[in-house]
């Protein structure tokens, strides 16, 4: 019965100027014959005629001019910090390209003012007007009465760019009704600069919650994401740790918005094994876990991986470093104590999980290659996944290990291009600064490497990640550590057919052939032919989900 | 003001039995907070409290979490009738971290660090390739070590990285340990190595100091947390110089032939007026 149905639809052809395939067996096309969602022969018109003679079939030639890529994939984001941040006005030291226009750098004190001042002639936002991405090191510090000269009475807020400092005006002091007698002498709570940081950012968070994570706006913020992800060429995104706030909002709200015919994405997610509520012990964890696919949906679907963490945030600079760790001494922090991070490990990989692990220094990967090397002695498993997520610092020795191990890497090399120049400079010195997400020597290895934004982390665009790992420039412009500089056959390859493997879907997705899903990211310029150093502005004009065209509006 | 004491110390520590020893001698109520993160709230099961008062904790990054367990549970508790916090911090907890909430939580002080230590192991803990960095601070940072497991010279050991070690019970004999200032604070003087947020920067210098003025530029930068050192004036005194949250000293000193004065503040210092 469904096979008539199958059958009566007709074949629809994409002819492009050249497809991408990422086959190896067949890399360049300028056709692909696409049926219910499925690609059925990749070549030229002539090459599929035996399919084209028996069936029905339309040429589609809008992409004739154009080029075809595989579906792109971030196989690491995080929907519900994304949701957060996107009704947030941006004003931040890198550009940032939403669909709804681009934000320009910010990059001096005066420009911050009058960006700000620009905004709230004109708040886009409800009663409160939150800001994101205020540096020191571009825009100065920040203070109540430089935030009063621009604003005093509509409640304002300036967020950090680390998340982990804001600032009020009066108007929103009063608002929030923080009052100068139940937050005077907190060491984390300037009340006369309107500063709370850290445990005072906690105070603070709790006051502001109700407006930052009200449905509405938590709903406003996941439908921007999904502009966003489809403006970024994505067709397969990962959501790399479900309950990082609340578990159930999460899994249904994104339910709710994303498992329809509109998306033109599909989401894999993949829970973190700590504080899932109600659970005392991983294998309690691992046997709600397990359950989970008994909720997948079309567009939307858990599978047997889970999520665990060694060390601290990268931007935060408490990654678990190896001697000689950071210059001013300080020292990272673990996330869990190493012998539960062991132990978690040890419930998912005997119950034959793929693994992936938050690892950002290169002590905190040192825990997580000794870990591997301990299970894969205790009981060895091929092609198992095991995934280093962000891989910040690390030793070609340890990279080599992790190629014997048969671990794969999923790198956010956009670290390199924002923050080298500033940790060369203050936290680690240039020759580590210089090979953070150490990705040439991953490739030289063997290792399957691929790229993610970790959104809000780095932008929602693979392009980009592909622009900073084939040219490893920082934000002032200089190349960092050249010798780590990949291909860009290598790094097109990490954001389509590798992010396919490292998220276990190469059968289904990551390359165009005969058989996998009719996913392609329509692209105006041939990002293997072009000069590497534009690969960031290629446009990208369209996306095609499952067969179906979605166009992206040029802003 | 309700006062916290942090409860610190390596996975396997003692810190739960601790604390239920604590809320067995103890006749008034306690609030507990458990910060299980990362080990799933198997400490948090094993708290024999009244019912109500006892909170677990599953607390990330700010930057990767919203939810602010910890002050969420101060917030709930803030109104109720008891007379301290306990906080068992996570395994791999750097103590005076935690400790900001004692000092930035509103309604709330703080009262000091315990580490609990277990003395069997200790040592290779002291040289673990992981978490040796980690349990060092906590013994640092702790205003009162507790030994649990006593081995034969490892006093002596410990006595290299702090010199307040007690038993349990010596800490259960003075019930009052869980008021509000009854352990000293070493806190704030631990920020400068363990604090991102805080820099440290210190003045050394030849030519004399205006004394007057020196005070007025500590009381006018609020951001200055702590100053500690010696200085010089234009009468050629000197003087030992401690700030801190609840005031400044200056003390007549031995003579000293520069200025060396060491600060910990959440900006830059701008030392222009010198």
């Amino acid at each position: 019965m469904s096979k008539a149905i199958k059958e009566d639809q007709p074949i629809k052809v994409f002819t492009a100027k050249s497809i991408i395939t990422m086959n190896p067996s067949l890399p360049r096309a300028n056709a692909v014959a696409v049926r219910n969602g499925q690609i059925l022969e990749t070549g030229t018109l002539e090459s599929m005629q035996p399919w084209l003679s028996r069936n029905n079939h339309v040429i589609d030639d809008q992409f004739t001019d154009l080029i075809i890529v595989p579906g792109l994939i971030d196989p690491h984001l995080h929907p519900s910090m994304a949701a957060v941040l996107l009704p947030m006005h941006f004003i931040t030291a890198m550009e940032w390209r939403m669909p709804w226009g681009t934000i320009p750098a910010t990059t001096s004190e005066d420009q911050f003012d009058q960006r700000l001042t620009e905004a709230m002639v004109n708040p886009t936002h409800q009663e409160l007007f939150i800001t994101w991405g205020h540096h020191e090191l571009w825009h100065g510090p920040i203070s109540k009465s430089r935030l009063n000269t621009i604003e005093a009475e509509r409640p304002l807020i300036v967020w950090n760019r680390s998340f982990h400092e804001l600032c009020m005006n009066d108007g929103a002091l009063e608002f929030l009704g923080i009052k100068e007698s139940d937050v005077k002498d907190l060491s984390q709570i300037d009340f006369e600069r309107g500063r709370f940081f850290e445990m005072g950012l906690g105070y603070a968070i709790q006051k502001l919650n109700p407006y930052i994570l009200a449905p509405e706006v938590f709903k406003e913020g996941l439908t921007k994401l999904k502009q966003v992800v489809h403006f970024g060429g994505q067709t397969t995104i990962a959501d790399m740790a479900v309950g990082l706030f609340d578990f159930e909002t999460e899994v249904q709200s994104q339910m709710a918005l994303y498992d329809n015919k509109e998306t033109p994405f599909r989401v894999e997610l993949v829970a973190q094994s700590i504080a899932l509520s109600g659970t005392t012990t991983t294998s309690e964890a691992e046997a709600i876990i397990a359950k989970l696919p008994e909720r997948n949906t079309h567009r939307l679907k858990f599978r047997k991986r889970v999520k665990l963490f060694t060390d601290g945030a990268f931007f935060s600079q408490v990654a678990q470093l190896l001697d000689p760790g950071y210059i001013d001494g300080h020292q990272g922090e673990w996330l869990s104590t190493p012998e539960q991070f062991e132990e978690a490990t040890r419930v998912y990989w005997n119950k034959g999980y793929t693994i992936h692990v938050h690892v950002t220094g290169d002590l905190g990967l040192e825990l997580a290659v000794d870990v591997l090397e301990k299970m894969q002695f205790e009981r060895p498993r091929f092609n198992h996944g095991f995934t280093i997520e962000h891989f910040g610092f690390s030793t070609p020795e340890q990279v080599h290990k992790l190629a014997k191990l048969g671990a794969n890497i999923s790198a956010n090399v956009y670290y390199l291009h924002e923050l080298s120049n500033i940790y060369a400079n203050n936290s680690v010195g240039f020759e580590r600064a210089s090979s953070m997400a150490r990705i040439g020597t991953s490739f030289r290895e063997g290792i399957t490497t691929t790229f993610h934004s970790d959104f809000t982390m780095a932008p929602a665009q693979p392009l980009m990640s592909m622009w900073v790992a084939v040219n490893r420039i920082n934000e002032k412009g200089k190349v960092m550590g050249k010798e780590e500089c990949i291909t860009p056959q290598q790094g097109l390859e990490a954001i389509t057919i590798n992010a396919a493997r490292v998220l276990g879907l190469d059968h289904e997705i990551g390359s165009i052939r005969a058989g996998k899903k009719a996913d392609f990211t329509v692209l105006a310029e041939d990002p293997l032919e072009i000069n590497p150093i534009d690969i960031k502005d290629i446009r990208i004009e369209a996306t095609v989900f499952e067969g179906k065209v979605f166009d992206i509006k040029s802003s | 003001m309700i006062p916290i004491t942090i409860v610190a110390g390596y996975l396997g520590a003692g810190k739960t039995t601790f604390i239920n020893k604590v809320l067995k001698e103890t006749k008034s109520p306690l609030g507990i907070l458990v910060n299980d993160f990362g080990d799933l709230a198997i400490d948090y099961d094993l708290i024999q409290n009244d019912d109500g008062l006892t909170y677990s904790l599953a607390n990330g990054c700010v930057c990767c979490k919203l939810n602010d367990d910890t002050g969420a549970a101060l917030e709930s508790i803030k109104n109720k009738d008891i007379s301290g916090v306990l906080l068992e911090a996570s395994g791999v907890a750097i103590p005076v971290k935690i400790a900001n909430y004692g000092l930035s939580w509103p309604g709330f002080s703080l009262n000091g660090i315990l580490s609990l230590v277990d003395g069997q192991s200790i040592e290779s803990l002291l040289h673990d390739k992981y978490v040796k960095t980690t349990v060092r601070d906590q013994l640092i940072q702790a205003d009162r070590i507790v030994l649990n497991r006593y081995k034969d010279g490892i006093q002596e050991k410990l006595l290299e990285l702090n010199s307040e070690i007690y038993t349990d019970q010596e800490i259960l004999n003075y019930p009052e340990f869980i008021q509000d200032s009854f352990l000293s604070k070493k806190v704030v003087d631990n920020f400068q190595e363990n604090h991102y947020a805080f820099k440290t920067s210190s003045l050394i210098s030849k030519e004399s100091i205006d004394k007057d003025q020196f005070e007025d530029f500590l009381s006018s930068n609020p951001h200055i947390h702590r100053a500690k050192g010696w200085i010089r004036d234009q009468q050629d005194k000197s003087w030992l110089v401690q700030m801190n949250k609840s005031g400044c000293t200056f003390i007549p000193c031995a003579y000293q032939t520069q200025n060396r004065m060491v600060f910990i503040s959440t900006e830059p210092i701008n030392f222009q007026f010198i």
